[in-house]
C-alpha cells in the first residue's frame, strides 16, 4: 500500500483541480498520530476488500491449474504441482480462438456503429430542449431498461426470417440497439458539459453544424467518446442472453460457448474454467487501462445529472 | 437548432431504436395475446394470457422476490459503491492498480462469475467458504436449498458483479468534491460520518441518483446469476421475474410463447413504474 | 474421518503420471492436433476407421452431441474419420443442457444449423410426431448391408422406433448401474444391496461408521434428474405413467405414492443439497470420497475406473441397482442413444446416414467398450470393464421404457410437483392428486 505521505500528497491521477504542489493540508483536531492510524486502517480494508472481490476468480485459477484428479477435491487440495493442461486443452479441442474472435468482432463493430449513430443525436438532444427530446430521453430510458427477453425472442423470428440469424452481423446490430440508449443518455451529457458558445463562436467561423461537429466539439470530448466506448465495447463483450438466443454454430460468443460447457464432468469441466479465465485475461488488462479513461470521462460532466 | 439540421442528426439513432427496438416490442405485445410456438402462427386468444399469469401463484412470488432483491442489492450497492469510492480516493500512487484489480469482477458476464462464485460456496468442488465456516466451528450452512442462505448468496454474488461500477461512477463523481471537504472528513473523527452525510453525500446526488437508476434497472433483470447460484429456485421460491419468465415460457421449447410475451409486458409495466420518479425527473430537465 | 488413501496404490509407479509425463502429453497433443475440427478430449481416444462418403462439393456436417465418456467414443470416430476430401465434420463440446437447448433451437427453423442430432428413446417420440426427424427405414435398407446394420440390438433398435418407423441408428444403451466403495464395504462387512430396504440398512451402517456422513448420493437435480429417479421407481413397482389402452395417468395407484413414499426415505443417507446434484456433481461426491453409493447412468461410469480423476479409482466396485420392492425390475431407466437427421437438413441425407453408420460400425463399436454399451450385440461380455458385469445384469432387468409421445411432457410438466413432495413442501397425497390432474391435462392432447 502507498506510504501516507504519498497518499496525502495530491497526484495528478485525482483530477484536474486537485491542486498540484500545494503546500500539505491542515491535518485536522485529532493531529497527525490518528490520522495516519485511519490511513492504514484505510488501507487494509481496502487490501480485505480486493482479496475478496478476487477470490472467485483466484478460486477458479488454482482449480484449473491443478492436475485433473485433485482438481475439486474436498476438502481441497493446497499442494499440488500446476499444469497448464486446461489451456492447451482448451485450445486444441474446441474451436476457442473463433469465439474469441466472433466476440471481439461483435463488440468492436456494435461500439463503432453505436457511436457513430449515437453521438449525432446525443449531440442534438443536448441542444435542442424540446419536447421531442423529452420524448426521445424517456424512451431511451424506458428501453435501458427493458427486460431482454421482450425483444430479443422476436429478433430471433426477425432475423431467421432475415436470413442473417446466427451471423455476428445479426448479433451486433442487435447489440447497437439495445446498447444505444445507454451511449446516448451518457454522451448527452457530456455535450451539455460543453459551452454552447462554442457551436455559435465555430458557426461563425464559417463551420456548418456538421463539420462543426466534426472539427470542433468531438474532438473537445475525447475522454467521454473513450468512456462512452469503452461502456458499449464492456456491455457487448459480456453479453449472454442476445448472444445465446441469436446465435448459433457459427457465430457463437465466448459466453454462450463457456454457459454449454458448465455442466461438463471432469476433465472438460476444468476446461470451462480454463476457458473463463482466457476470458476474464484480456477485460482484467482492459480494466488496468480502461480505469483512468473511465474516470475521466465520467468526471467530465456525464453524471452530474 | 434548425429543424432540418436535427432530423438529421437524430434520425439514424431513431431508426435503429425503433426499427430494432420497437418493432420486437410490439411483435412481443401482439404475441401476449395469442397461443403461439415459435415457428408455427398463433392464435388469438384475448387476454387469457394475462389471466394465466396474474393467477399464477408464482408469478406473484417472482414479483416479490424480484423486488426485495432489487431493493436490498441497490441498498448496499449505493452504499457500498460509495464507502469504497472514498477509500480509493484516499489512495495515492496504488489507485490506478487497486482500481483496476476491483473492476475485474465487473467485466465478468454474470453467468460466467455467477459460476465461479458457485464454486467457492459448493462442496463438489470443495467450497473454500464452507471450509473456513467449519474451521472456525459455525454450523454448516445450505448455500443452495436453504431460502434465505441462498438469498444471500445471490444477492452477493449480484454485488459482487456490479459493485465495481457504483464505485466507479461515485469515484468519478468525487473528483468534483473540493478537496478540502474530503480532507476534512477523512480527519475529523467523528464528525466525518456527519460531514459525509450532510455535505459531501448531498454534493453528488446527482451521481447517486444515476447509480440508483442503473443498479434498479439491471437487478430488476436478474437472471443470469441464478442459473448457475440456484438450482432449485422455483422450489425454493428464489425465482426472478426473468427466471421465471424463462422457465415457463421458453425452457420448454418455446412452447408457451404467448404466455412468456404476456409476463414480459406486465415485466415493462412493473419496471416503468418503477422508473417513474426518474422519468418524470427527465422531463422536467429535459424541458428547461 | 475420511482419510485418503495414503499407502501402496495398485497402478505400478511407472504408469503415476508425474508433471514430466503430463508435459509430454501435452506436447504430444500439440503435434497430433495441429489442425482439423472437432471434439478431440484428452481422455478419450478417437477411433479412425475406414470412412467413404463422398461429396461433390464442399460440405460440412454439424454434429450436437453433448459430452460423456460414453457418447465422446462415437462422436470422435465420426469427427476423425470421416473428416476427409470435401467433406468436414465439425462438433464443439456441450454440455447436457446445451444439447436440449439447441436440439429445440435448431428444429424451429426452416433450416436447421445442425445435420446430425444425439437423440434417445425418451424423446423419439415426440420428435417424431412433431415431423422433426427423418425416418431411416430406406436408408437403412440401402445401406445395411455395406455397415452391417444387421447386428445392431433388436430392442435398441425397437427403441429408436416410433409407430413402426426408425428415427434414429442406435449407438449405445445407458442404464442405471450402482457404484460402491469395495474397501469401506469389505471393512464393514457389507454386501451391495438388491433392495431399497438393503439400501436403507447398508446406509446406515455406512453412516454409523462414522466414516460416510452422508453415504449415498443420486442425481436429483429439482430441475431435471429428479423427473428420470421418480420415472425408475414407477417402473421399479411395475407402473407406468399412463395406461396407453385406457389413456389414464397412473397416478392415482397406490405404487405412485409408494415410489415417492421410497424415494423420501432415501433422504437421510443423502447430502441435504442432492435435490441440486446432477449427473457431474454425484461423480464429484465419488470423486471426492463423499459419498460411498451412487446409483446413475452406466455412461457416467467409466469416469470413476479412471486414475486421473481420482484417487479411490480402484476401490470402485460396480452392481446392478436395487430394486424399490422386494422383488420386480430394478431402479432403473434404459434409455437408448442414437443418432438422428433432422428433417430441417441441407446436407444430402445419403451423406448424413452414411457419416452417422461409419461412427457405429463393428470396429468403432469396439473401441467404444469400456466407456460404452455398444449397440451391436456381442460387443459388450462380462469382463469388458469392472462393470460391464453390473451393466448387463441392469439391461436386463430394467423397467420397460415407455415411447409415447406424452411420456416426455408428462415428465417435464409433473417434475416440479415431484420437487415440492421431495422438499416435504406438500403430501405425498397432495403431489399424487396434482401429478393426476397435470398428466390428465396432457393427455387431452393426444
Amino acid at each position: 500500500m502507498a506510504s501516507s505521505e504519498a497518499a496525502q500528497r495530491p497526484t495528478t491521477t485525482q483530477g484536474r483541480d486537485a491542486g498540484r504542489g500545494r503546500a500539505k493540508l491542515p491535518t485536522g483536531p485529532r493531529g497527525p498520530h490518528t490520522s495516519r492510524a485511519r490511513k492504514v486502517a484505510a488501507n487494509v480494508v481496502l487490501a480485505v476488500v480486493c482479496l475478496l472481490m478476487l477470490s472467485p476468480v483466484l478460486w477458479t485459477a488454482f482449480s484449473v491449474i491443478k492436475p485433473t484428479n485433485v482438481a475439486f477435491l474436498n476438502p481441497p487440495a493446497f499442494t499440488f504441482t500446476p499444469t497448464l493442461d486446461a489451456f492447451v486443452n482448451l485450445w486444441q479441442t474446441t474451436n476457442f480462438y473463433q469465439y474469441l474472435g466472433n466476440t471481439l468482432v461483435v463488440a468492436v463493430v456494435s461500439t463503432v456503429v453505436a457511436l457513430v449513430i449515437g453521438l449525432p443525436a446525443a449531440y442534438a438532444l443536448s441542444r435542442s430542449p424540446g419536447w421531442v427530446s423529452v420524448a426521445l430521453l424517456v424512451a431511451a430510458l424506458v428501453f435501458r431498461a427493458l427486460p431482454r427477453t421482450a425483444v430479443v425472442l422476436p429478433m430471433y423470428e426477425i432475423s431467421r426470417s432475415l436470413g442473417i440469424y446466427d451471423t455476428t452481423l445479426a448479433l451486433a446490430l442487435a447489440l447497437v440497439a439495445i446498447n444505444q440508449p445507454f451511449s446516448i443518455w451518457l454522451l448527452r451529457n457530456f455535450f451539455a458539459a460543453v459551452p454552447k458558445e462554442i457551436d455559435e463562436a465555430a458557426m461563425i467561423d464559417g463551420c456548418t453544424r456538421f463539420s462543426m461537429l466534426r472539427l470542433v466539439i468531438i474532438p473537445l470530448m475525447g475522454p467521454g467518446i473513450i468512456t462512452a466506448a469503452l461502456f458499449m465495447f464492456l456491455f457487448a463483450f459480456q453479453e449472454y442472453l442476445t448472444a445465446v438466443i441469436l446465435t448459433d454454430v457459427s457465430s457463437a460468443t465466448v459466453p454462450v460457448f463457456i454457459a454449454t460447457q458448465l455442466g461438463q464432468t471432469l476433465p472438460l469441466l476444468q476446461q470451462a474454467g480454463a476457458a473463463s479465465l482466457l476470458l476474464t485475461l484480456p477485460v482484467f488488462v482492459f480494466a488496468f487501462v480502461a480505469q483512468k479513461y473511465l474516470i475521466a470521462g465520467l468526471n467530465s460532466g456525464s453524471v452530474k445529472g | 437548432m434548425r429543424r432540418r439540421e436535427y432530423l438529421y442528426l437524430v434520425a439514424p439513432s431513431v431508426l435503429v431504436m425503433f426499427g430494432l427496438l420497437v418493432i420486437p416490442l410490439v411483435r412481443t405485445i401482439q404475441w401476449s395475446f395469442e397461443r403461439v410456438r415459435y415457428g408455427s402462427p398463433g392464435t388469438f386468444v384475448g387476454l387469457d394470457n394475462y389471466r394465466d399469469a396474474l393467477t399464477d401463484p408464482r408469478f406473484g412470488s417472482a414479483v416479490a422476490f424480484t423486488v426485495v432483491v432489487t431493493i436490498a442489492v441497490v441498498s448496499v450497492l449505493v452504499v457500498g459503491g460509495y464507502v469504497l469510492a472514498v477509500l480509493v480516493n484516499g489512495l495515492g500512487k496504488m489507485r490506478p492498480i487497486v482500481l483496476g484489480l476491483l473492476l475485474v469482477s465487473y467485466v465478468v458476464p454474470g453467468l460466467i462469475g455467477g459460476t465461479m462464485f458457485s464454486w467457492l460456496f459448493n462442496d463438489n468442488f470443495g467450497g473454500i467458504v464452507n471450509q473456513v465456516i467449519r474451521l472456525v466451528g459455525l454450523p454448516e450452512v445450505l448455500w443452495f436449498t436453504d431460502t434465505w442462505a441462498n438469498r444471500g448468496l445471490v444477492a452477493a454474488a449480484v454485488v459482487w458483479s456490479m459493485i465495481p461500477f457504483a464505485m466507479l461512477v461515485i469515484l468519478a463523481g468525487l473528483q468534483g468534491v473540493p478537496k478540502e471537504m474530503l480532507e476534512a472528513a477523512r480527519m475529523d473523527g467523528a464528525g466525518s460520518l456527519r460531514t459525509h452525510w450532510s455535505v459531501i453525500a448531498p454534493s453528488i446526488r446527482g451521481v447517486l441518483g444515476f447509480v440508483t437508476l442503473i443498479s434498479i434497472m439491471d437487478v430488476l433483470r436478474l437472471f443470469d446469476q441464478l442459473i448457475p447460484l440456484s438450482p432449485q429456485a422455483v422450489q425454493i421460491g428464489n425465482e426472478s421475474l426473468v427466471l421465471y419468465i424463462y422457465n415457463r415460457a421458453f425452457l420448454d421449447g418455446g412452447q408457451q410463447l404467448g404466455l412468456g410475451s404476456a409476463m414480459n409486458v406486465l415485466l415493462i409495466l412493473l419496471i416503468v413504474v418503477m422508473l417513474l420518479p426518474f422519468i418524470r425527473d427527465t422531463a422536467r430537465e429535459g424541458r428547461s | 474421518m475420511r482419510t485418503p488413501a495414503t499407502g501402496p496404490r495398485l497402478s505400478p509407479p511407472s504408469l503415476r503420471r508425474g508433471p514430466l509425463a503430463a508435459a509430454s502429453t501435452a506436447l504430444v497433443l500439440v503435434g497430433l492436433t495441429a489442425c482439423g475440427a472437432g471434439s478431440r478430449t484428452a481422455t478419450s481416444s478417437a477411433a479412425e476407421v475406414p470412412c467413404e462418403v463422398e461429396v461433390a462439393e464442399p460440405t460440412t456436417v454439424n454434429v450436437l452431441a453433448y459430452n460423456s465418456s460414453a457418447i465422446d467414443p462415437f462422436t470422435n470416430t465420426m469427427v476423425a474419420s470421416c473428416t476427409q476430401g470435401d467433406l468436414t465434420v465439425a462438433h464443439e463440446p456441450i454440455d447436457f443442457d446445451g444439447q436440449t437447448q439447441r436440439t429445440t433451437a435448431t428444429l424451429a427453423g426452416e433450416v436447421g444449423t445442425y445435420d446430425v442430432l444425439e437423440t434417445y428413446g425418451y424423446i423419439i417420440p415426440q420428435l417424431a410426431t412433431e415431423g422433426s426427424l427423418l425416418p431411416l427405414d430406406d436408408l437403412v435398407e440401402t445401406y445395411g448391408e455395406e455397415y452391417d446394420l444387421g447386428a445392431l440390438n433388436e430392442g435398441m433398435l425397437e427403441a429408436m422406433s416410433y409407430d413402426g418407423q426408425l428415427y434414429a441408428v442406435p449407438m449405445q444403451a445407458q442404464m442405471f448401474v450402482m457404484a460402491y466403495r469395495q474397501d469401506a464395504f469389505e471393512e464393514l462387512g457389507l454386501e451391495p444391496p438388491t433392495t431399497f430396504a438393503e439400501l436403507r440398512e447398508v446406509s446406515a451402517a455406512l453412516q454409523e461408521s462414522g466414516q460416510f456422513e452422508y453415504p449415498l448420493a443420486l442425481p436429483l437435480l429439482a430441475s431435471g434428474d429428479l423427473a428420470t429417479a421418480y420415472d425408475a421407481a414407477l417402473g421399479s413397482l411395475g407402473v407406468d405413467y399412463v395406461d396407453p389402452e385406457t389413456m389414464t395417468p397412473n397416478f392415482d395407484t397406490p405404487e405412485a405414492a409408494q415410489a415417492l413414499e421410497e424415494l423420501k426415505s432415501l433422504v437421510p443417507f443423502m447430502d441435504p443439497q442432492v435435490t441440486t446434484f446432477d449427473q457431474p456433481s454425484v461423480q464429484q461426491q465419488m470423486y471426492n470420497g463423499d459419498a460411498a453409493m451412487a446409483i446413475m447412468f452406466s455412461g457416467r461410469m467409466n469416469d470413476l475406473t479412471l486414475e486421473s480423476n481420482t484417487q479411490y479409482a480402484a476401490d470402485f466396485g460396480f452392481a446392478p441397482p436395487p430394486t424399490v420392492g422386494e422383488d420386480g425390475a430394478q431402479y432403473s431407466a434404459l434409455s437408448v442413444d442414437g443418432w438422428s437427421i433432422p428433417t430441417n437438413s441441407a446436407v444430402d441425407p445419403e451423406v448424413l446416414f452414411e457419416v452417422i453408420a461409419t461412427s457405429v460400425s463393428q470396429e468403432a463399436s469396439e473401441e467404444a467398450v469400456p466407456a460404452a454399451f455398444p449397440a451391436r450385440d456381442g460387443a459388450v461380455s462380462e469382463d469388458s470393464s469392472p462393470y460391464a458385469a453390473a451393466a448387463i445384469d441392469a439391461i436386463d432387468n430394467a423397467p420397460a421404457a415407455e415411447p409415447f409421445p406424452w411420456t416426455a411432457p408428462i415428465a417435464n410438466e409433473t417434475l416440479p410437483v415431484v420437487a415440492q413432495a421431495m422438499l416435504d413442501q406438500i403430501t405425498v397425497e397432495e403431489a399424487t392428486a396434482r401429478m393426476q390432474e397435470i398428466a390428465t391435462g396432457v393427455l387431452a392432447d393426444y
